[in-house]
C-alpha cells in the first residue's frame, strides 16, 4: 500500500518534469534510455546518479510503471495519467458507449431502489440512492470532460497546417463524428436508451416521493429531490453537449466532404475532358460571366448611357403655375364634338372634298385630329360618298396624301 | 421598394464593373461595401435595366449573363479546365485545394511545372506557353474579378466559388461519371456566352485549333 501523501509530494515536486512527460506519454510509452534523456535535458546540472534516483522514486511510487510484456518501456500510471490530464485541463474523448453502459447500469439502480423501498429496507434504499447519485455524477463528469475533449478536436482540426491536405487535417473530425457525435444522436434520440433510460429512473424516483407521502418516510425526501434534480441537469448537460459537438464539428465535417466532393468532381471532370474533349463538361454546370446581356428594350450603349445619366442625376425643382397668375393670351377653344362636326358637314352638303372642306374649317387643326374628323365623317350613314383620285393636302404641320370624298345626303338617310 | 439615387454613390463604378462581366468581392472595399449596404435598391435598379444581379452569399456580386444558345465560350472553358488542373495538382502535391483557391494564393514560378504536367489537357484549351497561359488564363480571372495578381502571386478571390461549385455539380453527375466508362460520350458542350473579342479570337484560331488537336492526337498515337 503506497501512501497518498508520499505519491502526491512526489508529483508537486517534480511537476516540472512531469507535465513535458504527459505530453511524451500521451503519444506513447518511453523506454528508460529515451526516459533518462528525456529527464538529462528538463536537469542540465543533475548527474546520472540523480536522473536513476528521480526515475527509481517514481517507479517505487507507481507513477511510472512498466508496459506489459515489455520491462523497459514505461507508461505512466493511468490512474496518475488521469489526474495529471485533469490537472493540466487536457481532455480525451470517450466513447458513446460508456455513457450508454453508465445509462443502463441506472436503469438497474432504479430497479434495485424500487424493489428496497418495496421490502422497507431503509438502509439498502440509502445506500442505492447513493450509488446513483454518484452514478449521474459520473456521467456529467464525463461529458464535460467530452465537451472539452470535443473543444480541443476542432481547435486542433482549424489551427493545424494548412499546407496539410484537408482529408489528413480533419481525419479526426471525422473519426469523432463517426464514433462518438453519431452514437450519441443516437443514444440522446427521443427514443434512444439516454431518454428511456432517465424515463424509468425518474418514475422510479417521483413515485417513491409518492409512496413515502403515503405509507411513511423510509429515507429523507430531500435526498429523492436532490437524486430527481441531478437527473435532470445530466439530461439537460447531454442536450447540450450534444449540441456543441454538433456546432463545434458539423461545419468542420461538411467542409472536409465537400472538399472531397470538389477535388473528386476536379479528377472526374479532368477525365472526362482526357477522353472527349473539352466540351466534355456539361455546359449546364459551366457559370457564365462574359458581358452580361439585358433584357432592356435598348442598346448596351443606350443602357451605359442611362445609367450614367442616373448616375449623375440631379433633382430640380418643378415649377408649377400660380392660382392667381391670369392666363396669357385667348383661351383654348375646346374641341369640337361629334354632333357639332356633323351638323355643320350636313349644312354644307354637297361637299365636292370633304378633306378640303375639313382644311377650310379648321385650318390651324392637326392633322391626326383632322383625319380623324374625315375618317368620321365620311363613314357616317346619312351621307352617301364618291371616291376621289389621291392627292396631296397640306395641313398645318404635314402634307398629306389620300384619297378624299364628295359627300351628298343620303338618300334613304 | 424607394431608390434613392444619391445614396448610390458608388452606382457608376458598380455598374460599369458588373456591366464588363466583372465580380465584385471584397478586393474592391467600397463599391463591395456599399453593394452590401444597398443590396435591394441595387437589385431592384438593375432588374428595372433588365440586368439580374446576383448576390452570393458566400462574398461577391456578379450580373446573369443572357444564355447564347449553343454558343460555346472559350473562356469560360478555359477558366474552368484551369481550376479543374488546379484542384488535382495541388492535392496530388499534398497541399489543400480549397485552402489555395478560397482565399490563398499561387506563385507565377509554379505555373511551368503545372503546364509541363497537364500539357495534355491545356492544348485543348489552346494553351501552350507559359505566355499564352497567363494571357488566356491568369488574365482573364483577373480581369472577370477571380483573381488579383501582385507581382507574380495570383490571389484567388471568393467568386472563384463558382468554380468550385463546378467541380461539386460534376462530381453529382452521375451520368457524366458513369458515360467515362462507356465508349460513347455524349456530352454537350458548355453554352457561355461569348463577347465581341471571344468571337473574334475564336475565328482567327481556328486554325490553330486544328493545329493544336492534331499535334494533341498525334503526341497521343506515339504515347
Amino acid at each position: 500500500m503506497i501512501e497518498p501523501k508520499r505519491v502526491l509530494r512526489a508529483l508537486a515536486e517534480h511537476w516540472t518534469l512531469l507535465e513535458p512527460l504527459c505530453e511524451r506519454f500521451d503519444a506513447g510509452t518511453l523506454s528508460l534510455v529515451e526516459l533518462r534523456n528525456q529527464l538529462a535535458l528538463q536537469l542540465p546540472e543533475g548527474t546520472p546518479e540523480s536522473v536513476t534516483a528521480t526515475l527509481d522514486q517514481w517507479i517505487r511510487l507507481d507513477i511510472l510503471v512498466p508496459v506489459a510484456k515489455s520491462p523497459n518501456r514505461f507508461e505512466l500510471n493511468a490512474q496518475i495519467h488521469d489526474f495529471l490530464a485533469y490537472l493540466r485541463r487536457e481532455h480525451r474523448l470517450g466513447l458513446c458507449l460508456e455513457i450508454e453502459a453508465y445509462l443502463r447500469h441506472l436503469e438497474r439502480l432504479a430497479g434495485y431502489i424500487q424493489d428496497a423501498f418495496e421490502i422497507r429496507d431503509g438502509n439498502d434504499l440509502a445506500r442505492q440512492l447513493r450509488l446513483l447519485d454518484m452514478r449521474v455524477r459520473d456521467v456529467l463528469k464525463k461529458l464535460a470532460n467530452d465537451e472539452q475533449a470535443l473543444v480541443g478536436v476542432a481547435e486542433r482540426a482549424k489551427t493545424s497546417d494548412r499546407q496539410i491536405p484537408l482529408r489528413q487535417r480533419y481525419a479526426e473530425v471525422l473519426a469523432t463524428w463517426d464514433e462518438y457525435v453519431e452514437p450519441m444522436i443516437q443514444l440522446v434520440a427521443a427514443d434512444g436508451a439516454f431518454e428511456q433510460g432517465v424515463r424509468r429512473v425518474e418514475q422510479v424516483l417521483l413515485k417513491l416521493l409518492g409512496e413515502q407521502a403515503r405509507l411513511g418516510q423510509l429515507v429523507d425526501d430531500d435526498l429523492l429531490l436532490r437524486t430527481h434534480a441531478r437527473i435532470l441537469e445530466m439530461q439537460t448537460t447531454a442536450q447540450l453537449t450534444l449540441r456543441k459537438a454538433r456546432e463545434l464539428l458539423l461545419p468542420l465535417r461538411e467542409e472536409a466532404r465537400r472538399h472531397n466532393a470538389v477535388t473528386r468532381g476536379a479528377a472526374l471532370a479532368l477525365a472526362a475532358i482526357r477522353k472527349k474533349g473539352l466540351d466534355a463538361v456539361p455546359q449546364a454546370s459551366l457559370p457564365l460571366f462574359t458581358r452580361p446581356q439585358s433584357t432592356f428594350l435598348g442598346s448596351a450603349s443606350q443602357v451605359e448611357a442611362y445609367v450614367y445619366a442616373l448616375a449623375r442625376f440631379q433633382p430640380k425643382p418643378t415649377q408649377f403655375p400660380r392660382a392667381s397668375a391670369g392666363r396669357k393670351g385667348a383661351p383654348p377653344r375646346a374641341p369640337r364634338t361629334a354632333r357639332e362636326m356633323l351638323e355643320r358637314c350636313e349644312q354644307a352638303l354637297p361637299l365636292p372634298d370633304l378633306m378640303s372642306w375639313l382644311l377650310e374649317q379648321e385650318p390651324e387643326g392637326a392633322t391626326d385630329e383632322l383625319l380623324y374628323w374625315f375618317s368620321r365623317l365620311a363613314r357616317d350613314t346619312r351621307f352617301s360618298r364618291d371616291r376621289l383620285e389621291r392627292r396631296e393636302y397640306l395641313t398645318r404641320e404635314h402634307r398629306v396624301s389620300l384619297s378624299s370624298f364628295a359627300l351628298v345626303a343620303n338618300a334613304n338617310g | 421598394m424607394n431608390i434613392d439615387l444619391k445614396e448610390m454613390t458608388q452606382l457608376a463604378p458598380i455598374f460599369r464593373e458588373l456591366f464588363k462581366g466583372y465580380h465584385l468581392s471584397r478586393s474592391e472595399p467600397e463599391p463591395y461595401a456599399q453593394l452590401s449596404n444597398l443590396q435591394d435598391q441595387y437589385r431592384a435598379l438593375f432588374k428595372a435595366l433588365g440586368f439580374e444581379l446576383v448576390c452570393d452569399p458566400r462574398g461577391f456580386y456578379y450580373f446573369v449573363p443572357e444564355q447564347a444558345g449553343a454558343q460555346v465560350n472559350k473562356t469560360a472553358q478555359r477558366l474552368a479546365l484551369f481550376t479543374f488542373i488546379l484542384v488535382e495538382h495541388l492535392a496530388d502535391q499534398g497541399r489543400d485545394p480549397l485552402a489555395v483557391l478560397d482565399g490563398g494564393s499561387l506563385g507565377r514560378d509554379e505555373l511551368p511545372a503545372l503546364l509541363e504536367k497537364y500539357r495534355d489537357l491545356f492544348v485543348q484549351a489552346e494553351v501552350t506557353t507559359q505566355d499564352e497561359l497567363e494571357e488566356k488564363v491568369i488574365r482573364r480571372l483577373t480581369q472577370l474579378g477571380f483573381a488579383e495578381d501582385s507581382n507574380g502571386v495570383y490571389r484567388f478571390l471568393p467568386p472563384m466559388h463558382r468554380f468550385l461549385d463546378v467541380c461539386l455539380s460534376v462530381q453529382q453527375d452521375r451520368d457524366l461519371a458513369a458515360s467515362l466508362h462507356s465508349s460513347d460520350l455524349p456530352l454537350p458542350a458548355p453554352t457561355l456566352v461569348v463577347d465581341d473579342d471571344d468571337i473574334l479570337v475564336d475565328d482567327e484560331e481556328s486554325e490553330e485549333e486544328a493545329l493544336a488537336r492534331a499535334i494533341a492526337d498525334e503526341q497521343e498515337s506515339l504515347a
